[in-house]
Order: structure tokens, then sequence, then C-alpha cells
């Protein structure tokens, strides 16, 4: 069975050391003045190359850049492929290829929306391979997000691979009783029903033992609940958190205004 | 001293007209193991839940009765506060991680964080707990990288750590291999000679025959048998539970139509039993073609 079903690497770098509010609030500034800061490209590039600096100095952007490179780089090709040969807006003409022609407009959005993705994931990958999800959780029920709530967030993360295993094992039945989940769409497609079924209906099943489970190890006990872990926050990072608000705040006005004067 | 007080537990489940249960009476005095075993559909699992406070917290059924654990009303307190007093294992032990831990150490602390243990207090908490469990080396493994046996000690050790004056289990050997069942009985044994209250559901005789104090034997939701093991196992009204002779009882059973078993001697449930009852009548020997 799989068991590493998210992206976080263990280590103690000074990344791994911030508190997780910070890194959730970085992140999810850097993807408010990346899709909505004013000058294009620009605000997409420095949030980008900011969080690739500090992956750096944390020892983390090789997998960063592996990760984003894998997930990426289809996409990217792609987006180049259509946006090169059939965007509308294509005036001036690079390359003929027979009846098709690349144009230089489409290359150039193409080449802002994946600036703009590689930025917005380098951001978010920042979080998610140097937190714990637990801590992650811990940190939201800490300023108030209600344990039930954290628990349906963090949970179905930290699942995947039980789940994963599930399939497998639906799979591996229904292929033994003659299910073709192989071969060309239509078929794969016919084949979803028998594994999806099973799999939903043993799930719903098992969620009432789970709820007894989580009932007796007290998840809904009336008294305060405590953390294995400390989670150590420092009035620097709490300031630097209230500055990443406020900048991702203003940027998104100007950008706005930047907009509505055209820009895009 | 009696930790659990069962009287006249009568429960149906909503949208069922008849009662799971019916009529339960009895008492469980501290530091005993009592299996309680029965055929499908005979009322065990319902039993545990009851037990728990489960029932009637969370099924919204018709209760009849009263259930007291530890001096604790079931009707009157929620399964939240019976957390640390009542620990429940189930079947499957995928099921009963919590889905919010990375590590077989932290694992166990999601219960002590949900009961509000202090963090200098869970340290010890969580290490005695998986010492007992004997998974103290697996400490840093992922929960889900454990096999079926691992993960149902593992489930045991998340209820250990709360220090449970009572264990309820419902069929914790159900989905484990002979190892894995042998080694929570093993862990089962030396919780109750510590003194923990042990209640569990259970389809494998021969080591309910070895460990039980006493066995609680249900049928459609009655008790029909309620004595030591001996007494419950060898009872000819086992069969009403859905339940058949061990093997050991059936042998002496052919042993005293053949002539080979003395009809004074009490019938066995254990193969020690056997064999010196066999022995007793000097055919040791014929004794073990017959088993």
């Amino acid at each position: 069975m799989p068991t590493t079903p998210t992206l976080y690497l263990p280590g103690t770098s000074y990344l791994h050391r911030l508190h997780p509010l910070s890194k959730l609030v970085f992140s999810l500034a850097s993807a408010v003045i990346i899709f909505g800061g004013p000058g294009g490209w620009v605000s997409a590039f420095f949030p980008g190359l900011f969080a690739m600096l500090l992956l750096w100095r944390a020892g983390l952007v090789g997998e960063v850049t592996r990760t984003i490179l894998r997930l990426l780089t289809p996409f990217a090709v792609v987006l180049f492929l259509i946006h090169g040969f059939v965007n509308p807006q294509n005036q001036t003409i690079l390359l003929r290829l027979g009846p098709v022609a690349l144009g230089q407009e489409g290359l150039n959005f193409a080449s802002l929306i994946v600036i703009r993705l590689t930025a917005a994931l380098t951001a978010s990958l920042l979080l998610m391979v140097s937190t714990h999800p637990s801590d992650l959780i811990q940190s939201l029920v800490e300023i108030g997000l209600p344990h039930r709530l954290a628990y349906l967030l963090g949970s179905p993360l930290l699942m995947l691979p039980q789940m994963v295993a599930r399939v497998q094992v639906i799979q591996s039945v229904q292929q033994a009783r003659g299910l073709e989940t192989q071969g060309n769409f239509f078929q794969r497609v016919r084949a979803l029903f028998p594994l999806v079924a099973p799999l939903v209906f043993s799930v719903l099943v098992d969620v009432e033992d789970r709820s007894l489970a989580l009932e007796v190890r007290g998840f809904n006990a009336p008294n305060q609940k405590t953390s294995l872990t400390e989670l150590v926050d420092t009035r620097e990072q709490r300031a630097a958190r209230w500055i990443m608000i406020v900048l991702a705040g203003f940027l998104l006005i100007a950008g706005i205004g930047w907009r509505m004067h055209g820009g895009h | 001293m009696a930790v659990i007080n069962v009287q006249g537990l009568t429960y149906t489940y909503p949208g069922s007209t008849s009662p799971a249960l019916k009529d339960i009476n009895f008492q469980i005095e501290s530091g005993q193991l009592v299996a309680v075993i029965g055929g499908n559909e005979a009322g065990k699992s319902t039993l545990c839940l009851a037990l728990s406070g489960l029932i009637p917290a969370l099924f919204h059924g018709q209760m009849q009765g009263m259930v007291t654990v530890c001096g604790m009303d079931t009707q009157q307190y929620s399964p939240g506060q019976f957390a640390g007093q009542v620990g429940l294992v189930l079947q499957n032990p995928a099921n009963q991680l919590s889905g919010m831990r990375y590590t077989v150490y932290e694992e166990v602390a999601f219960g002590l964080e949900n009961l509000g243990i202090s963090r200098v207090e869970m340290p010890a908490r969580i290490e005695n707990a998986l010492e007992q469990v004997g998974l103290a080396e697996l400490c840093d493994r992922s929960p889900y990288a454990l096999s079926g046996g691992q993960q149902q000690r593992l489930a045991l050790a998340s209820v250990l750590a709360l220090t449970p004056s009572v264990l309820l289990l419902d069929e914790p050997t159900a989905m484990l291999d002979p190892q894995g069942s042998q080694d929570v009985f093993e862990i089962i044994q030396k919780l109750v000679q510590a003194g923990t209250t042990v209640v569990i559901a259970e389809h494998h005789l021969e080591w309910i025959a070895r460990y039980a104090d006493r066995i609680i034997a249900l049928a459609h939701g009655e008790v029909i048998l309620d004595g030591s093991p001996r007494e419950v196992l060898t009872s000819s009204r086992i069969q009403e539970a859905g339940i058949n002779w061990l093997r050991y009882t059936q042998a002496a059973h052919l042993g005293i139509a053949r002539g080979l078993w003395s009809p004074n001697t009490e019938l066995p449930i254990t193969l020690e039993q056997t064999l010196a009852g066999f022995r007793q009548m000097g055919t040791t020997s014929s004794t073990r073609q017959e088993t």
C-alpha cells in the first residue's frame, strides 16, 4: 500500500520550522498577487522567484522543481500548441507549417498563463512540502476552525492510500469475474460503474465504523483539546503575515485598477 | 464490585420491528474477561455498543432498561464522556485509524489530544501503550504501512493510551490470521491480569475457552447461557446460539458413546482437558485417532 499520499517532505529546515499559518498566508497572498496583481507577468514572476529562493535556501528546490516539471510540462506543451496555432488574437506570424501558422500573440498569452501557474504552484508547494498536514490542520483549529471541519479537510488526504488499496482490490476482483478494464475509451468508461459502485458502497459502510471509532476516542468529548506537537509562533512571523495580507490586498486593488485601464 | 451493570436492557434499532436485544440482565465484576458469543445477528455487537454508551447516544432506536458502566448511566453521559473510562475496539482495523495522523506514534496521540491530556503527559502514555501491544519499534511508521494484525494492535494501543477501566472488543480477531489473533489474545490476557475489565464478542471459541473467566451466550438478542467457559461451551443449549461444540467436547461425546470417556468426567473444552480425560480412561492412543 502506498504510504506517502501527500507532498510533505519530512525535514528540519527553517521552512519546516516556520509556523504553518505563515506559509499558508504566503501561499494565499502569492496566489492573489500572481493572478490579481498589476503588470501581467511581472506580478507572477516576482512571487514565484521569491518562493523559489526560499525553497532553495531550505534545500527543497530540487524536489519542488521536479514536481512542477512533472505536473506542468504536459499542460504547458498543450497550451503553447493551442494558443500558438489557434489563438484568434494571432497577428504576428512567426512560422508557417502548411495550413497552420504560429502566432506571437498566442505564444505570449500561453507564456503568461504558464508563468502564473508555475509561480502559483511554487508558492503552494512551499507550503505543502514543508508542512505536515496535521500541523496545518492544528494551526487552523488554533485560530478557531471547528475540529469537525478540520477533520473533514484533513482526513481525505491521509486516507488516500487506503482508498487506492481498496480500488486495487475491487479492480482485481472485478477482473477475475471477467470485467475488461483495459482497451479503448468506451471499454474503460463501461468498466467504471462496476468499479465505482462497490467503492462508494464500501466507503459508506465504513463510515459508521469510523465514526464509532472516533467517538470512543473522544472526538466529540466536551473538554478543551490539546495537541502532541507545539506549533511555535513568533511576533516577527505574526507581523510578516499581516504585511503579506496588506501587500496582497494593496496589489489586488492596484491590479483591478490596472485592468480597468486596459491591462490583462 | 460490579463495574458493569445491565438491567432489563431491550433495544430496537430505528426502522426495525424486532428488538436486537431483549431483556438482558447481568453484572460484570472488575478485572474479569467476559466473552459474549452467539451466531450472526445474536446481538453481540449491539451489546458492545450499548456497553460503550454509543447506544443510545448515536443510534436513535428504542432503549428500555438501564446500563451503567463504571457507575455512569449510558443514558446520562455522552460517548465523549465515556471515552476515558470505556474503550472499544472494532472488527476492521483499517476503519479505526483516525485518518489524521502520519505515524503510529501520532495515531495513538489522537485520542489523548481529544481528551485534553497535557502535552507533558502524552509521551509516557503513548510509549506505554505501544509497549503493551508490541509496536514500540514501529512508532515512526505510517499506520497505513502496517499489516492487518499490526493495525489491530495499533487500534488497541490507541484505546489503551486512554487507560480505560473497561475494554470492549467487538470481534477483534475476525480479520486477523492465527498469529495476529494469538498476539491480540495475549495482550488481552495481560490487560486482565493488570486489572482491566474486558468484554469481548468473539467467534474463536478455542481462544475464549482458554482465556475467558465467564461466557455469556446470546441467541436472537436474548441471553441463553451465562456461566464459566466449561459450563457454557459444553452445554447442550449452546447450539441454540448457532454454535457447535468445540471439537474437544465433540470428541468426548464420541468417547462416551464408544465407552472411551467416563460420563462422570466433566466434558473438556481444551486440548489439555481432553487428553487428561482420555488418559484417565487409559485410552490415550485411541484418543489421538478419534480427535
